[in-house]
């Protein structure tokens, strides 16, 4: 069967063992092109992930009536997929244009607030000026704030904030397999743990928690802190 | 037009690393940012190959600036060529990542190739 009496077969019928038919032998396309990008902070693996995933959505797209071949066609959409996850990972460091944009409107809002009415402005009053969540505009603050890392840290043994930044495993993923998290937890009180409960075990947000205990974004922010301080001195130091 | 680097160079994997590392420094000079700098030296390495198949032994390399980073690769010292089923896809990276992608063919057969990045 050719080419296009596979996808035309495929198009009529929606069978997906012709799609895999299809997938498998267009998979060299996904395999060549995931090496090209490889050398840029991406394993090779999961370039090919999202290569094979792109060829696949690229399969249920193509047209064959149009007389275009198919390594031809689903190169670029491979391609833009592929630049798709590059440009999303970079904006795990980079600030996302939709927060810097809140940012600068926060700061508009604010600066016209204060103008009106001679005093600061709450976070929820811009959040409501906005149409925007409490949390959103706490995040969009706190998301304009760039510091060194080797700028001081407010610590008592005056270290930089390298020193003090938690590595990967002093959180509280490592808190949850702590042997003794069970006996530590019983130390909070009811609404502690109910906390706990919504933020890391149904893994609610802040502002989601909040409503949930008919609490304000900025109080259930307090309580977490509060909760890894006692958290903190009961499983001793390095703990948490 | 504002010749940024030339280079001659014979077509084979040993120098592809060397013109990598030529081509990021043209892109930094260039003022491409680090993506756009990765995509350009995929397009010279893509072109290379490509010119490599259709069976020249060295490479001329131009790098100017015209309305961004213009880069113009030809083919020297004809030989055999031996086309590869990849090629297909060479071109069609070409085709996504650069603009104004060109190529020059000689009696049928590919001789040049020429893109532009940025701005």
């Amino acid at each position: 069967m050719t080419d296009a009496e596979l996808f035309r077969k495929y198009r009529e019928t929606g069978d997906s063992a012709i799609r895999n038919e299809i997938a498998e032998k267009y998979l060299y396309v996904a395999k060549v092109l995931a090496k090209k990008f490889v050398g840029r902070g991406v394993e090779y693996d999961d370039l090919l992930q999202v290569a094979s995933l792109a060829l696949i959505k690229g399969i249920d797209r193509f047209d064959e009536t149009k007389g275009m071949q198919f390594s031809t066609f689903i190169t670029p959409t491979i391609t833009g997929e592929i630049k798709n996850y590059f440009r999303d990972r970079s904006r795990l460091v980079h600030l996302p244009r939709k927060v810097a944009e809140l940012r600068s409107a926060v700061k508009r809002v604010s600066d016209e607030m204060l103008a009106e009415s001679g005093k600061k402005a709450s976070a929820r009053e811009i959040a409501e000026r906005l149409g925007v969540s409490e949390e959103e505009v706490v995040r969009a603050a706190e998301a304009g704030i760039v510091v060194s890392l080797d700028r001081p840290a407010p610590t008592e043994d005056g270290g930089g904030y390298y020193d003090v930044i938690p590595s990967r495993d002093d959180s509280f993923e490592k808190l949850e397999s702590h042997d003794e998290l069970r006996s530590a937890v019983e130390i909070l009180n009811d609404r502690e743990r109910e906390l706990v409960r919504c933020r890391f075990g149904e893994e609610l947000s802040q502002t989601e928690t909040a409503r949930r205990m008919g609490v304000s974004q900025m109080y259930v922010s307090r309580l977490e802190r509060k909760i890894l301080e006692k958290l903190r001195e009961r499983m001793g130091e390095g703990a948490v | 037009m504002k010749e940024l680097l030339s280079l001659r160079f014979p077509l084979g994997n040993e120098g592809m690393t060397t013109v990598r590392l030529a081509t990021g420094g043209v892109c930094s000079q260039a003022g491409l940012d680090l993506d756009a700098s990765e995509d350009c030296k995929v397009c010279v390495t893509e072109s290379l190959l490509l010119l490599w198949h259709a069976g020249y032994g060295r490479a001329e390399l131009v790098f100017f600036e015209e309305n961004g980073l213009c880069a113009r690769i030809a083919g020297e010292e004809s030989g055999e060529g031996r086309a590869c089923a990849e090629d297909e896809i060479s071109f069609a990276l070409l085709g996504a990542l650069a603009s104004d992608v060109c190529t020059e063919k000689r009696e049928g057969r590919l001789s040049g190739i020429s893109f532009r990045f940025g701005k």
